[in-house]
């Protein structure tokens, strides 16, 4: 019955924001024509494109600005909005709102996020927008059960229609899947094209909004990283900048009916394909090294590490990190695995100012191919969505004035005091936390900036030379005192007889 | 001679630290192979159970981990942990742990762990050097020492990883016998004291403490018998006795037991003996009669042979705790085996063959009579300690094999006096001709030799034997090349990631500790043997009908069943070698429901697949194991540790498989949950089928 209340609810929330009680959103625009793309070829990230006409209706006054709406029932998936104009492709400024869009409403409150036009919209004058999201895991097997060698089926399932802000003139929507498609909604709107199936066009004010829904097949393999942390340690002594990365991930592919031993003996004998991901692809630099892999109980012993490869330019080595058990559907996996890289290609040094440039995150690609060696091809490929993320860079001792820079919006970003080996002070910890990471976000990078003098890298040494000295002056004076009251006897007694 | 502006007291002294640090070096060395070869990981089953309590410790503080009921562990009944253990151990590792912490080292706990026991070895080698010099002089010292250091003996026990209480205990024992005799030859209250400091901290780590408290109580007895009676010796064991027993109580296992079980009465008695001697002594000192010492003496035998009398008495009439079963096997070999199979199955329970101690202990083996006769030769108290000791280790060692870790300190330190004594006989600077130097070459040559080849044996016994954690296997290919096989840790991920944590898993209690700790799932029996009964439970379930075994295991709400299997591997410490045990456990409770005779086929042999008698083929583990392995391996194969033809078919309809390790040395399997319509699992699929 659940999607039914839903389905309801949005239809309430439609009529809400037609209506026109909502008195955050600056009115006078209407949207002539909307189509929405849905892309699912690249799983487990979902985007959607819509392309949408925004016209300003108002007879005298420029609008600067226009909202759109994310249904809340999305929006904890959500990792990335963009707008841009369809014609320069220049991208606009968005933000997140705060406020709730409906008020006097009981009903859970969509996200509202606000763009602002490159020029404000003069009277009558139309523009072309692309409104870019990507979300993360919203595509569920279906069946959610199946054999261990047997196809995977996903459902996609949305609302028709979208929750506008202002009234809309026409919209459709497309999915475009990368596998058969199985079955899809049959409404009156609806028809099939080869792997992608269309809904629409609906006439704003006629079509009631209805959920629909598109089962299709895809074979490859989609995880998630229910957890991952990132951690920088640095260390100017050492030249040396140490990665260590925590897992916790789960194969979304459907659960197993039942555990087959003897069938995974003669696939994996015959290279068959199956549904366990039995291989986890980590690039890592081209001068990375002191590699490990391990995970609560010890030592992953089955893991390698290929020599160095270049691919489009780009020279890097890669992990391949064998879990104990193949991961079949629903299966999870926690570890974590590490390596160092030379400081020097990350720091930039000033006198005493540093800058630290590191990569925001890391990619990890799950493979079930029953083959030892898996073509380096697969290394770019993008199927594990990070859910929570949490970026951890470990500053030595005595950096200050710290300065983080990260290229797009995240959840949250802090410092934190830490003390390890020996340090007196304690050191500062850049913390960063962002759910949902956006594919895009592999190749972003995090500036730290921090101010370090030639004083504090020698204060451990100095700080452990001091206490050392300090041992031997104490045991020194304490051997020279006399504390009884007699003189200390002879330790010569004879022994018994 | 002065070298660094040191005069010769102290070049030497500035030599032993050097050699002792040395010592301790290669103690700890010689102790990381198995970190080398495999990693840093926890050993075998018992370390498991003192990882999983230390982590406790350090993430809940102490004093919940004093009232710890561990309700994962014997389900349903579960197990008061904070007082079922000897606590030394973990509490020596936090206090590490939270020491490094203190200095911003952030150490995991598990690697204190691994490290703590070669660290403590160390400590025991200096410990042994202390008591060396305390018996005969500082080369027998240093000689016990490197002996000590090496000893495969206590390496057995000690290497990374192995994270047991013997780890520490050992290095207490020697301490405390160490300040046992300091204390008798100084006679100071303070050294006793100190002595009994060391006691209670060997009573929190192991239960061999008993082996102290008869052994030191025993000096003391023959030591009033000899007529040798001192006020030093008077002091020394009075207030050893009275602080090292109310210590003792402190810890929540030992209790009030010092006070009611036999094992604590020798000391009492000859705590009450050395008073009523004390007492003679004060007396004869006022009455001054020449036959008064031979009137002590047959006082003093007479009323030992009247404590033991009522002792006896007491026991029989049971006012006394009687001995537990793990002492009646000490002095009856074959008692356990007829009364108490659970403490017969285990391994290192049985009586030990000649050949282990030659490979345990090598050319101590043929020093240490030379020790005891030289010791004879001097028989200064101490000596006479060193005899008994002696006389007591190498008895229970013959009838324990694992309590040749208890003799391993003596052998050390005898072989140390033997050898200084060699060494004080040939190596003295006494002007001759050359050629009279000859013989006194060649002796030193071949104790050198001799010294030498100790060492390599040693090294070689340590690589080869004793390092391998035994949850991590190896095997090498015929290439040569080095095949890690981790099925076991493969099955205890998979539960731990991939079950509801409160699910519960059955396997046969060799598995508990590594399941708790790995697994992290509640088991209904572990390596902590305390309820017979349901250990009895689990093999009944074991060797049951499948029907049966399901009624049983869902009675027991359990969830999963876990099995090993070599088969594959052939690897012989599977669950099908341990069968036998099962079903004589289970008999022991269950005499209607569980025969031995049954599962022994017409021809009387123990065999697997069709050739197996009826109870066998239809056991549950008979099933667990065999199910579907004939359709990975063919038709005509065999089972590779007993060389026997698989059987034909095997079905099951109450159990389902969940998952199989990579080498199908771990299966588990889960009981499936009642049919909707009430039907059997059988009957089901038979509908189904049709």
């Amino acid at each position: 019955m659940k999607p039914n209340w839903q389905a309801f609810a949005t239809l309430l929330l439609s009529a809400l924001a037609f209506s026109g009680t909502t008195d955050a959103v600056e009115g006078g625009l209407v949207h002539t024509n909307a189509i929405r793309t849905i892309d699912l070829r690249s799983l487990p990230a979902v985007t959607e494109q819509i392309g949408v006409v925004v016209q300003n209706v108002r007879d005298s006054k420029a609008i600067k600005t226009f909202t759109v709406y994310i249904p809340h029932t999305k929006a904890d998936r959500l990792a990335k909005v963009t707008v841009h104009e369809r014609k320069s492709g220049a991208e606009l400024q968005v933000s997140k709102m705060e406020n709730e869009p409906f008020k006097y409403s009981w009903l859970p409150q969509p996200i509202e996020y606000r763009a602002t036009f490159l020029q404000p919209l003069q009277p009558g004058e139309k523009i072309s927008l692309n409104i870019d999201c990507v979300y993360l895991n919203t595509i569920e097997p279906r069946p959610k059960v199946v054999e261990q060698t047997g196809d995977q089926t996903w459902l996609w399932k949305d609302d028709a229609r979208l929750l506008w802000a202002y009234p809309i003139h026409k919209e459709k929507t497309v999915v475009r899947t990368n596998g058969e498609i199985k079955s899809y909604s049959q409404i009156k709107e609806s028809s099939k094209d080869g792997k992608s199936v269309t809904f629409g066009p609906f006439i704003g004010g006629e079509d009631l909004n209805a959920p629909v829904e598109v089962r299709f097949r895809d074979n490859r393999e989609q995880l998630e990283a229910m957890t991952h942390r990132r951690e920088y340690f640095v260390s100017h002594w050492s030249n040396d900048l140490n990665i260590l990365e925590h897992y916790a991930l789960r194969n979304r592919a459907p659960a197993l009916d039942a555990f087959d031993k003897v069938k995974q003996t003669m696939s994996r004998f015959m290279k068959a394909r199956d549904n366990f991901v039995k291989t986890l692809l980590v690039k890592v630099p081209a001068d990375a090294r002191e590699m490990y892999v391990v995970d609560e109980i010890g030592n992953v012993s089955t893991s390698s590490v290929t020599s160095r490869q270049r691919l489009n330019g780009d020279a890097f080595k890669v992990m391949q990190l064998k879990p104990r058990y193949p991961l079949a559907g629903q299966w999870n996996y926690t570890w974590w695995h590490g390596y160092s890289v030379p400081l020097s290609n990350y720091l930039r040094v000033n006198r005493n100012h540093h800058a630290l440039r590191v990569p925001f995150i890391g990619s990890i690609v799950g493979s079930a191919s029953q083959n030892e060696e898996i073509p380096l091809t697969a290394i770019n490929t993008y199927n594990t969505a990070v859910s929570k993320y949490e970026l951890r860079i470990t500053l030595p001792e005595g950096a200050t004035n710290v300065d983080v820079r990260v290229p797009f919006d995240v959840d949250s970003i802090r410092q934190m005091p830490q003390s390890y080996y020996f340090d007196s002070s304690g050191r500062t910890v850049v913390v960063v936390e962002h759910a949902n990471v956006a594919p895009s976000a592999v190749d972003a990078h995090v500036l730290v900036t921090y101010d370090y003098s030639m004083l504090s890298l020698w204060q451990k040494p100095l700080v452990i030379a001091f206490v050392v000295f300090a041992l031997f002056a104490l045991t020194s004076l304490g051997s020279r005192m006399q504390l009884g009251l007699a003189a200390k006897p002879a330790l010569t007694a004879k022994k018994t007889q | 001679m002065k070298v660094l502006g040191l005069s010769a007291v102290d070049q030497t002294r500035l030599l032993r630290i050097c050699i002792l640090g040395l010592i301790s070096i290669v103690a700890i060395g010689s102790r990381l192979y198995s970190v080398l070869r495999f990693e840093s990981v926890i050993h075998e089953f018992d370390p498991w159970f003192n990882y999983r309590t230390t982590k406790y410790l350090v993430h809940h503080g102490f004093e919940k981990f004093w009232n710890w009921f561990d309700e994962s562990a014997w389900y349903p009944l579960g197990r008061v942990v904070g007082g079922t253990l000897y606590p030394g151990i973990m509490v020596t590792s936090a206090a590490i742990y939270n020491a490094l912490h203190a200095l911003n080292i952030p150490v995991d706990i598990r690697n204190v762990c691994v490290f703590l026991a070669p660290g403590f070895s160390a400590l025991t080698a200096i410990a042994t050097y202390q008591l060396g010099k305390e018996v005969k002089n500082e080369t027998a010292g240093l000689l016990a020492a490197a002996f000590m250091g090496v000893a495969p003996g206590y390496i057995s026990r000690s290497v990374a990883g192995s994270y047991d209480n013997e780890g520490i205990a050992i290095f207490l024992l020697v301490l405390t016998f160490w300040l046992w005799l300091r204390a008798v030859r100084v006679g100071s209250a303070m050294s006793a004291a100190v002595c009994a400091l060391s006691y209670f901290y060997m009573v929190s780590a192991w239960g061999g403490y008993v082996f102290i408290i008869n052994l030191i109580p025993l000096h003391v007895c023959v030591l009033l018998a000899m007529g040798r009676f001192s006020n030093r010796l008077y002091v020394a064991y009075s207030t050893f006795y009275a602080l090292g027993t109310l210590a003792s109580m402190q810890i929540p296992f030992v209790g009030f037991q010092p006070t009611f079980t036999s094992e604590h009465m020798a000391a009492l008695g000859a705590f009450g003996l050395i008073q009523v001697v004390a007492a003679a002594y004060y007396v004869r000192a006022r009455v001054t009669a020449v036959q008064f010492r031979t009137f002590v003496a047959c006082a003093a035998v007479l009323v030992a042979a009247l404590l033991a009398c009522v002792l006896v008495v007491l026991s029989m009439r049971g006012a006394v705790a009687p001995w537990t079963g793990r002492f009646y096997s000490l002095w009856d070999t074959a008692y356990a085996k007829v009364h108490i199979p659970i403490i017969a199955s285990v391994s290192e329970h049985q009586p030990t063959a000649w050949p282990n101690f030659f490979f345990d202990l090598n050319v101590l083996i043929w020093l240490f009579p030379a020790g005891i006769y030289f010791s004879f030769r001097e028989l200064s108290d101490n000596h006479v300690f060193l005899i008994l000791y002696s006389v007591f280790a190498a008895y229970f060692a013959g009838v324990m094999v694992r309590l040749i870790l208890t003799l391993t300190p003596i052998v050390c330190v005898l072989a140390g006096v033997a050898v200084a004594n060699v060494f004080e006989a040939y190596l003295s600077h006494s002007p001759g001709p050359g050629v009279a130097q000859v013989p006194r070459a060649a002796i030193m040559g071949a104790m050198l030799f001799l010294l030498c080849s100790f060492q390599w044996h040693s090294s070689w016994i340590t690589s080869t034997a004793y390092s391998s954690p035994s949850v991590v296997l190896a095997s090498r290919g015929p290439d040569g090349s080095h095949h890690i096989i981790d099925d076991f840790r493969e099955a205890y991920y998979w539960l731990r990631r991939n079950t509801e944590p409160h699910e519960r898993v059955l396997s046969w209690w060799d598995y508990g500790y590594q399941l708790a700790g790995m697994a992290d799932r509640p088991t209904l029996v572990d390596n902590n043997t305390w309820n017979n009964t349901h250990i009895a439970t689990v093999g009944r379930i074991m060797a049951s009908d499948e029907d049966t075994a399901y009624d049983l295991a869902r009675r027991h709400d359990v969830d999963y069943v876990l099995v090993v299997f070599g088969a594959m591997l052939g690897y012989s410490g599977d669950d099908i070698n341990k069968f036998l045990w099962m079903i004589r456990i289970a008999q022991g409770v269950y005499p209607n429901d569980v025969r031995e005779q049954d599962f022994f086929n017409s021809a009387g042999e123990y065999a697997i697949g069709d050739t197996a008698s009826k109870a066998m083929r239809e056991s549950l583990l008979h099933k667990l194991c065999y199910y579907r392995f004939g359709d990975v391996m063919g038709a005509q194969a065999f089972d590779r540790v007993r060389k026997q033809r698989l059987p034909s078919s095997v079905t099951l309809h109450n159990f389902e498989e969940a998952y199989t390790t990579e080498n199908w040395m771990v299966r588990i399997y889960r009981v499936k949950d009642l049919d909707n319509l009430g039907r059997s699992h059988k009957n089901a699929a038979q509908f189904d089928s049709t």
